[in-house]
């Protein structure tokens, strides 16, 4: 099982590599460049300004010499933020922007279960029709909806909730409204998934074993039928990880949230190519490490998978 | 009793001190805190809190005060002019501000090692300084320089009489070299920024907020209240118009056109005329718009009050001169709403009804705006001239470069915000080769009237500007102006004093404060 | 074997709510079980077996189904009455089941000796070192090899036969007075098939368990059951020691089914006969012999009116019109 991992860890090398030289030829092809401005900045200027970049370099060795700093993790300077460098940015967003997808997903799962859970067992009373009537609102309703919403019911009519900003601003009440619009659809998503699966297995024949085995309930509920019906919940896992982790690009401008997403947007509308890049890199290693703790979980939780 | 009175003596305090602090929904991350980086409105609001250049703006007429500079006055010729500096002005570590400091920082500025965006703007003025710029000479050759510790003189290409407006612009900006010298690039990191302006940067959070606070070396100090000021970085102007209403911010300037009609009926909204024009740029290599008949057919089938009334409808106003009126110049007449010789134009440009006329199309940047215009103009033309056109978005990036770089575009949308109070800001561009002219307007008059403009002062360079503005729009509709814009701002003026709607959009800091 | 009757089930009745209306799985079912008595119970698919041993042990999921009527009394009491926690006692404990698929009939998700132990804690009040080696050797007594080794693996680990050991290992580990057995076999290879069945009844001999198997096929209780019940419909039609059912089948289903077991001492020149048509749906049945579409020596009175019951020598009984007093006297 070790070597499996550490073979499927190896394998995000090749990866990665692939993403970055894809990425650094294609965004070149885009149309414009970092310094293209509605007043054309001077030759004279232009020109210094490429030479301070190495663009006047040819552009395979800006290449080997983006590959050289990577390797450093040096993502070099922003086209965009003069007094940052990339790195700089990267810091200060990506714990955001993590802690906020963590806490998005926790949410998402959490939350998804139990509800799941309590709808299953419920099955067709007013507790299971409350649950589904509220997966259909969140699984139909955009983030750019479901924010503005949010915003209006907990920011400005009840006053209870923060508009936008972060934890520094306002504390960790600040994470609650992005947190929980993020996290909605994959909720609601959960919940249906989860709520399906348990009524599946409810119905399969172990468990009509470990009920003539004389279990009470609960136990059959908590030992026999939440592992088999959390799988799906798991492979599912993935998909919603990486949904959470580009809604929150769409959530962090909502909530003014200070996370790398923002960042993403403005980098790729100033074709800012050293922090799109850097950007690329980072999601790509965030939705490679995700995949890769799905399957580990996946696999303690399925004894009929094994891994060589 | 005593116990009370306390209490509502604290209540007093607490009540004063929040309203000395002053929260803004500031737009964008700024890009830079460098003032010589600067080159967008969020940047400039951060610059104007805690740098000062040799003068500042007027908050009501946008025209020169004293800063750092407590007086300035000219050769006979305009071609000279003299500052004298503040004895005593200091950094905010107490280092002293000199001539030579001035000197020096300009020279950073124009640098082209540095290659800093709007460079260009001082060069266009200085004698010498375009060479430096270029790298033809070194910064000797730019002709600024100490006369004593405290007299800095600048020799200007030509006579420029709005030369001491000028130096409030970013692109004049006043810098601490020693600091600079010192940290490098970090300079502008909060616990190493050193500055000069009313306030000093005291925390910055990238993407999320930036806070000063009030400035006790600034030389004006005493006449400061504020002691705080948030800027809060924001990219969608839903939230920041939601956070202005919800009281969490004192000011913001943008509203989401969903919403213009109910912030039309705030008393808090202020609209006032701005420096600048929102026009479409016609490629006049192309056929038809080659022919100064088409262009006009064009423009003089657009009912531009329906456009400012119930398009964009936040109080701009339809424009047929491309420069904003302002005291001393009357912008080009141009060609107000008139389908009927619209038409008749056109069919003696070869389009009777518009048969035969291509199809263009307008190519915009991705706004909902920018689409709801060309949408408007697109049937506008349908209706009045039975053309077709279709309609091009692109995203910023691409834009620009089909902009400004290709030129493969028939009509482009375009928008231009005076840097400074002058009709030369907006005809430059349109010189032969100008670096915005990218319709590739060329015209020997215009060259010629704009030429001798820079030769001359005064009255009679307001009548030749004049006159060249009439050669581009009246003679040759090269861009089709629509309208001018306005500053949208909400702030409270009943709560806030020393804030007040003007043409740049500029309000120094220094004058803001609550109401009595 | 004694003549003490542990289980009675009388009139049950157990009935489905579906769309299409009300499916009577369980339509008036009475039978008695002695202590280590082995009782058949066959019939086609749909019959009601399984029903019918759900009910028992009140496993019946609600909705749809309800047990509307009926008693089973256990050693006198009535499980249909007791509280939740009364009968999970009995539940694996006192009465055990074997389910007819043992690849799906074990969590896949849990070791054996998760699941084997779980019970036997449940129902002995002993720690847990000690249920395992009570698992382990029931596993022993229930043929698995290195039981020790294979108590911690999980049931893909093993092959179906050794599933099924695997699952009376656990049904018979509490020492229960009753093991239900619902067509144990059916889903194994036919020579595993017998291997089950032998394992079964020496095990119960053993333990002295009184068994009741469900199964399709005649064949399989032939060499296991003392008494066999017949079921059609939702309901018993046919009962009786089983040397009495093979030697004089009275109904004509029971006939039939006989019928079509291949016997290896008779020469198959036919192919194998099989009742025709097709079992009743049972939702909305009318009052008649429901086996009349398939009867060969149906009646009118057959369509009318359902059949009662006609005792015959050696306790042998079968509801069908052919013997009722009545038609005789017409
Ligand atoms: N959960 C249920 N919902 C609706 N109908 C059901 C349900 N369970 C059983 N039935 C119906 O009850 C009847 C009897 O089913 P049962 O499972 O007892 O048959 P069986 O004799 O065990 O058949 P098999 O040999 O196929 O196992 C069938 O008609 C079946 O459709
Ligand atoms: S009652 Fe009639 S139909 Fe039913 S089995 Fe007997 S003879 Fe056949
Ligand atoms: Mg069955």
């Amino acid at each position: 099982m070790a070597r499996y991992f550490i073979r499927r860890a190896l394998s995000v090398i090749p990866t990665l590599f692939i993403v970055i030289t894809l990425s650094f030829f294609l965004i070149r092809l885009a149309p414009g460049g970092p310094f293209a401005r509605e007043r054309d900045v001077p030759e004279a200027i232009l020109q210094n300004l490429l030479k301070r970049y190495h663009m006047d370099e040819p552009l395979f060795k800006q290449y080997l010499r983006y590959m050289g700093d990577i390797l450093r993790w040096d993502f070099g300077p922003s086209y965009r933020y003069r007094d940052l460098t990339v790195n700089e940015i990267i810091d200060h967003g990506l714990p955001v922007s993590m802690s906020l997808g963590v806490i998005s997903l926790a949410l998402a799962v959490v939350g998804g279960i139990a509800v799941g859970i309590i709808s299953a067992l419920n099955q067709n009373k007013w507790q299971d029709y409350v649950a589904v009537s509220v997966a259909v609102i969140g699984i139909s309703v955009p983030l750019f909806v479901m924010g503005p919403v949010l915003q209006l019911v907990f920011g400005m009519r009840l006053k209870i909730l923060p508009i936008g900003q972060w934890v520094s601003t306002h504390g960790l009440k600040a994470i609650i409204l992005p947190a929980v619009t993020l996290a909605f659809p994959y909720f609601a998503y959960i919940a249906r998934l989860s709520r399906a699966s348990i009524l599946e297995v409810l119905r399969s024949d172990y468990i009509r074993t470990a009920r003539a085995k004389g279990l009470k309930e609960s136990a059959v509920v908590w030992k026999h039928v939440l592992k088999g019906a959390l799988l799906p919940v798991v492979t599912y896992l993935g998909p919603a990880f990486s949904g959470i982790v580009v809604g929150s690009i769409v959530i962090e401008s909502v909530f003014l949230v200070p996370g790398i997403g923002r960042p993403f947007v403005q980098s790729a509308l100033n074709r800012d190519y050293t922090l799109i890049m850097a950007e690329v890199v980072v999601y790509s290693l965030i939705l490679i490490i995700a995949n890769l703790v799905v399957d580990i979980i996946y696999g303690l939780l399925d004894p009929r998978i094994s891994y060589k | 009793m005593r116990k009370i009175l306390f209490a509502l003596f604290a209540l007093l305090a607490v009540a004063g001190l929040s309203a000395q602090e002053f929260t803004m929904v500031n737009g964008a991350e700024p890009t830079s805190l460098d003032p010589h980086a600067v080159e967008g409105v969020p940047e400039h609001r951060i610059y104007t809190a805690l740098f000062e250049g040799l003068t500042i703006n007027d908050p009501r007429t946008n025209r020169a005060l004293p800063a750092v500079a407590e007086s300035w006055s000219f050769s006979k010729d305009y071609k000279t002019c003299t500052f004298k500096l503040r004895r005593g002005t200091t950094w905010s570590d107490g280092v002293e501000i000199t001539a030579d400091t001035v000197v020096q920082s300009w020279l950073r500025k124009m640098d082209p090692k540095n290659a800093f965006q709007y460079a260009d703007l001082p060069a266009m003025y200085i004698a010498g300084a375009q060479e430096y710029l270029d790298g033809k000479a070194g910064p000797e050759s730019v002709k600024i320089r100490a006369v004593d510790k405290y007299t800095f003189e600048v020799q200007l290409v030509g006579p420029i009489p709005f030369f001491a407006d000028m130096v409030s612009h970013y692109a004049f900006a006043i810098v601490p070299l020693h600091a600079i010298e010192k940290y490098g690039t970090d300079w502008v990191k909060p616990d190493k920024m050193v500055s000069n302006g009313p306030f000093v940067l005291s925390e910055w959070k990238p993407q999320e907020k930036i806070v000063v606070v009030k400035n006790n070396k600034y030389w004006d100090a005493k006449n400061v209240v504020l002691k705080k000021i948030t800027f809060i970085a924001n990219d969608d102007i839903n939230v920041g118009y939601n956070l202005y209403k919800s009281g969490a911010a004192d000011w913001t300037e943008a509203v989401p056109l969903e919403l213009m009609d109910e912030a039309k009926l705030r008393k808090d909204f202020h609209v006032a005329p701005q420096y600048g024009t929102y026009y479409y740029i016609f490629n006049v290599t192309r056929k038809p718009l080659d022919d100064a008949r088409v262009r006009k057919a064009l423009a003089m089938s657009i009912n531009k009050n329906d456009i400012v009334n119930k398009v964009t409808r936040g109080g701009q106003i339809a424009a047929n001169g491309f420069v904003p009126p302002s005291t001393g110049y009357t912008p080009a007449k141009g060609y107000g709403y008139d389908p009927a010789t619209a038409r008749k134009l056109l069919a003696e440009a070869g389009y009777p009804d518009g048969k035969g006329f291509p199809t263009l199309s307008i190519l915009y940047n991705t706004s909902s705006s920018h689409k709801s215009i060309a949408e408007f103009i697109q049937a506008q033309w349908k209706e009045n001239l039975g053309i077709s056109v279709n309609l091009l978005n692109q995203e910023w990036g691409t834009y620009l470069d089909t902009r400004s770089q290709s030129h493969n575009f028939d009509i482009a949308r375009a928008g231009w915000i005076g840097d400074y109070l002058d009709p030369s800001t907006f005809l430059d561009m349109f010189v032969t080769g100008g670096t915005q002219n990218d319709g590739l307007y060329s015209n020997k008059t215009y060259d010629e009237l704009l030429q001798k403009s820079r030769e001359t002062s005064g009255n009679e360079r307001y009548q030749l500007l004049m006159e060249a503005e009439k050669v581009l729009i009246d003679q040759d509709m090269a861009i089709l102006p629509l309208y001018y814009y306005v500053t949208q701002n909400l702030i409270d003026t009943d709560k806030w004093d020393g804030w007040y709607p003007n043409p740049l959009n500029v309000h120094p800091w220094k004058f803001i404060r609550p109401k009595k | 074997m004694s003549d003490e009757v542990i289980l009675q089930v009388k009139d049950l009745k157990t009935y489905f709510t579906v769309d299409e209306g009300i499916v009577k799985a369980v339509d008036g079912v009475s039978f008695d079980l002695h202590r280590g008595e082995t009782l058949g119970i066959v019939g086609e698919s749909g019959s009601g077996k399984s029903v019918t041993n759900l009910s028992i042990i009140n496993l019946i999921s609600t909705p749809p189904g309800k047990i509307v009527g009926g008693e089973v009394l256990f050693h006198g009491k009535d499980l249909l009455k007791m509280s939740q926690n009364e009968i999970r006692e009995i539940r694996g404990n006192k009465i055990s089941m074997i389910f007819q698929d043992p690849m799906t009939s074990l969590n896949p998700f849990l070791r054996i000796s998760t699941q084997m132990i779980e019970t036997i804690m449940l129902h002995q009040k002993i720690d847990k070192k000690a249920a395992k080696e009570k698992a382990i050797e029931m596993l022993k007594l229930a043929g698995i090899p290195a039981p020790e080794k294979r108590i911690d693996q999980y049931p893909h680990q093993f092959s179906g036969g050794m599933r099924q050991r695997v699952m009376i290992a656990m049904a018979l580990s509490c020492n229960p007075e009753i093991l239900i057995a619902d067509e144990p076999t059916s889903a194994l290879d036919v020579t595993i098939q017998a291997q089950i069945l032998e394992l079964m009844r020496e095990l119960t001999r053993k333990l002295g368990t009184a068994v009741i198997l469900i199964t399709h096929s005649l064949g399989v209780v032939a060499g296991m059951c003392d008494t066999i019940c017949v079921m059609y419909a939702g309901r018993i039609v046919e009962r009786g020691r089983t040397e009495q059912i093979f030697e004089s089948p009275r109904h004509p289903y029971t006939q039939g089914l006989i019928h079509s077991v291949p016997r290896l001492d008779q020469e198959t020149k036919d192919r194998l006969y099989s009742i025709p048509g097709q079992p009743p749906n049972v939702i909305d049945l009318p009052d008649c012999c429901p086996f009349y579409p398939r009867c060969e020596k149906a009646m009118d009175i057959c369509r009318k009116k359902y059949p009662p019951v006609t005792s015959f020598e050696h306790n042998q009984s079968a509801s069908c019109w052919l013997y009722a007093k009545e038609t005789q006297n017409v």
